[in-house]
């Protein structure tokens, strides 16, 4: 079972490590992180610290590494059954949780890969021009950023599985990325406004405001930064008057992230193992 | 199933609908005269399932919302045969060969390769076929080679092995290169090697010969004779109907889900009666050789055309009606025998006229 994983693991690296998008994607996510580091701060000129160059990229992060996993992982089955090469893969001796688990692995590490590069390079410049660099805080930031990438991944994979036809499942990759990134804040916003009748200035959040946002891997993703890397918390305090309520910790959201990277991949096992080819 | 049958009394049009085998009592609406109809059983076409069956699929049925793509059909492919699978575009064949593979779930139905149920035992059924589908595909971003190693590590096939069958296949030059830059025709040659690779005891291939030149496609049939030689068992599906003919043992027709023939052609062309056709050119034809023809027992049908002679008739018969031609004093210039083909006998089984 696990030779056949690592091969198909395999194969789907070799394949989407050549996929155009990917690499222009990779390659603008190094740039802007590059970018982000030198001119991004509104507050001086010149190289930022790794600190500093985090809270500028996280907000990046959450629109860049949400699209690449939603590319990666939408067309990861249907892709390939309206193209025809998984009916010729599923002829062979190798059973439909090896081919999910494979390809979960695989474009994980295509994504990790893409991750890796685009904050080593940045890290690496920004580490030889700016002294005094918190390196620990750097791989916190990029291990949590693999994670939530992960996740989505697995949103996409489950959509792939989901979707009778690759345009669909696009579609639906597209609606993900729109109801995490800007629709979830919105409804929830506007919530808080309905709750406080409009007047939400000088006024601590309440509970279920977070509660509401600890169910999206991104505003999960964005809190567990906020609570580990000095410099993101830095900010977040002088946007949250009240705190973090305790339910809102590491392990909390650690949890949620997990709960995200395998419900996804396991209901779309599920899908996959019923699906007709 | 539905049927629509005319009225003896008044010829209205009238749709019954039953299952196979049962009997519907009418009554029509027009004439009010009654009568009954028998849908066609064609449980007749029962398959002996016995230790030389390779492949068995028995009481298949699939059915996409609504409409029956497969109808509880029932066939077995024996060890060693070459199996043509035959039928009009959306007749079922693709899902009757999704189905063996375990592609798609059939609604009810068991099939068996080579011994194991390809849903309890998928792993080991799957071992034993190689599989070419009808649109061939491969990783367009991966070379010929870093392709078909990719399946050879699944399938436990040697690096040897594919380079010799790249070599083989005349694709030698371009392992290196990635097959998204290749034509048709060498992706449905790579499509043949991963089929065969390994030497699998059952080959399932589906239009092997699409998008091949000529010499290709003779390359293929060559290739699927020689494998079938060394002890595989073909099942194959194509709609060039003389390459069927050609290298088939037996033939199973699917029309509308149904399976409604399965023997050699030979089989099946008696069975329609179709009889050859003989073509004779004579120096000169007289009355008294169009009359000898004629008295022949087993004759169908005299034509002439010009100094040609068409006679259409019992292959026994053939050697008395040339017997005859000699006999009347005519000098045969050229002879001609066409046998019933495939075509006439899969027109006739698809066409409404069985």
């Amino acid at each position: 079972m696990l030779d056949i994983i690592i091969n198909i693991a395999k194969k789907e690296f070799m394949d989407n490590i050549r996929n155009k998008w990917i690499i222009i994607i990779t390659i603008l996510f190094a740039s802007l992180t590059l970018l982000a580091s030198y001119a991004g701060s509104i507050y001086s000129e010149g190289w930022q610290d790794l600190g500093a160059t985090m809270s500028i990229i996280s907000g990046l992060v959450n629109f860049l590494i949400t699209i690449i996993a939603l590319i990666l992982g939408y067309s990861a089955i249907i892709g390939e059954i309206e193209k025809g090469s998984m009916s010729s893969l599923l002829s062979l001796p190798a059973k439909r949780l090896e081919i999910v688990l494979g390809k979960f692995f695989g474009l994980g590490m295509v994504l990790t890969s893409t991750i890796l590069i685009g904050f080593g390079i940045a890290g690496i410049i920004i580490g030889l021009n700016v002294p005094n660099v918190n390196y620990v805080e750097y791989l916190i930031f990029i291990g949590l950023t693999v994670l939530v990438g992960l996740v989505f991944l697995n949103i996409g994979i489950f959509l792939s599985c989901l979707s009778k036809k690759r345009s669909t499942a696009m579609g639906g990759a597209i609606f993900v990325f729109f109801l995490f990134t800007i629709i979830w804040q919105f409804i929830v916003f506007a919530l808080l406004n309905i709750a406080n009748s409009f007047n939400v200035e000088n006024t601590a959040l309440s509970d279920w405001y977070f509660a509401l946002n600890f169910f999206n891997p991104l505003e999960a993703y964005g809190y567990l930064l906020s609570l580990n890397i000095s410099s993101i918390a830095a900010q977040q305090i002088e946007l949250f008057l009240g705190g973090y309520p305790s339910f809102l910790n590491t392990t909390n959201l650690i949890v949620t992230l997990f709960l995200w990277l395998s419900i996804p991949l396991v209901l779309a096992y599920w899908l996959f193992k019923n699906k007709d080819i | 199933m539905k049927k629509n049958i005319k009225c003896p009394y008044c010829g209205n049009q009238i749709e019954i609908e039953d299952e196979r085998g049962d009997k519907k009592y009418i009554t029509c609406p027009i004439c009010n005269k009654k009568g009954v109809y028998t849908f066609k059983d064609i449980s007749s076409l029962k398959e002996d399932f016995d230790e030389n069956s390779i492949i068995t699929v028995k009481k298949l049925t699939k059915t996409y919302s609504d409409k029956k793509a497969v109808d509880n059909i029932s066939f077995s492919v024996k060890k060693g045969e070459i199996f043509g699978f035959l039928g009009p575009n959306g007749a079922g064949k693709t899902t009757t060969i999704k189905s063996i593979l375990g592609l798609i779930k059939a609604d009810s139905g068991e099939i068996e390769i080579n011994g194991f149920n390809i849903r309890k035992s998928e792993k080991n059924a799957k071992k034993n076929i190689g599989y070419l589908p009808e649109k061939v595909a491969f990783y367009d971003n991966l070379t010929a080679l870093q392709n078909l190693l990719f399946y050879a590590k699944i399938k436990k096939v040697s690096k040897e092995e594919c380079f010799s069958l790249l070599e083989e296949f005349g694709l030698g030059d371009v392992i290196n290169k990635k097959v998204g830059k290749f034509s048709k025709g060498m992706v449905q040659r790579l499509g043949m090697i991963r089929a065969i690779m390994g030497n699998p005891p059952i080959l399932i291939l589906d239009e092997p010969s699409s998008g091949l030149d000529p010499r290709g496609a003779i390359q293929i049939r060559n290739k699927i004779r020689e494998m079938n030689q060394n002890g595989a068992t073909v099942f194959v599906s194509s709609h060039i109907l003389s390459e069927i003919q050609e290298i088939c043992d037996r033939v199973g027709i699917i029309n509308k889900g149904v399976l409604v023939a399965k023997d050699t052609v030979e089989a099946l062309s008696k069975k329609l009666n179709l009889k050859p056709k003989l073509s004779i050119e004579l120096e000169k034809i007289s009355d008294e050789i169009t009359k000898s023809i004629n008295n022949i027992k087993g004759i169908d049908k005299v034509e002439v055309k010009e100094k040609t002679i068409n006679v259409i008739c019992d292959s026994e018969t053939k050697a008395k009606v040339i017997l005859a031609i000699a006999k009347a004093g005519g000098n045969i210039l050229n002879l001609q025998t066409q046998e019933p083909s495939l075509e006439e006998v899969f027109i006739r089984y698809t066409g409404g006229e069985v």
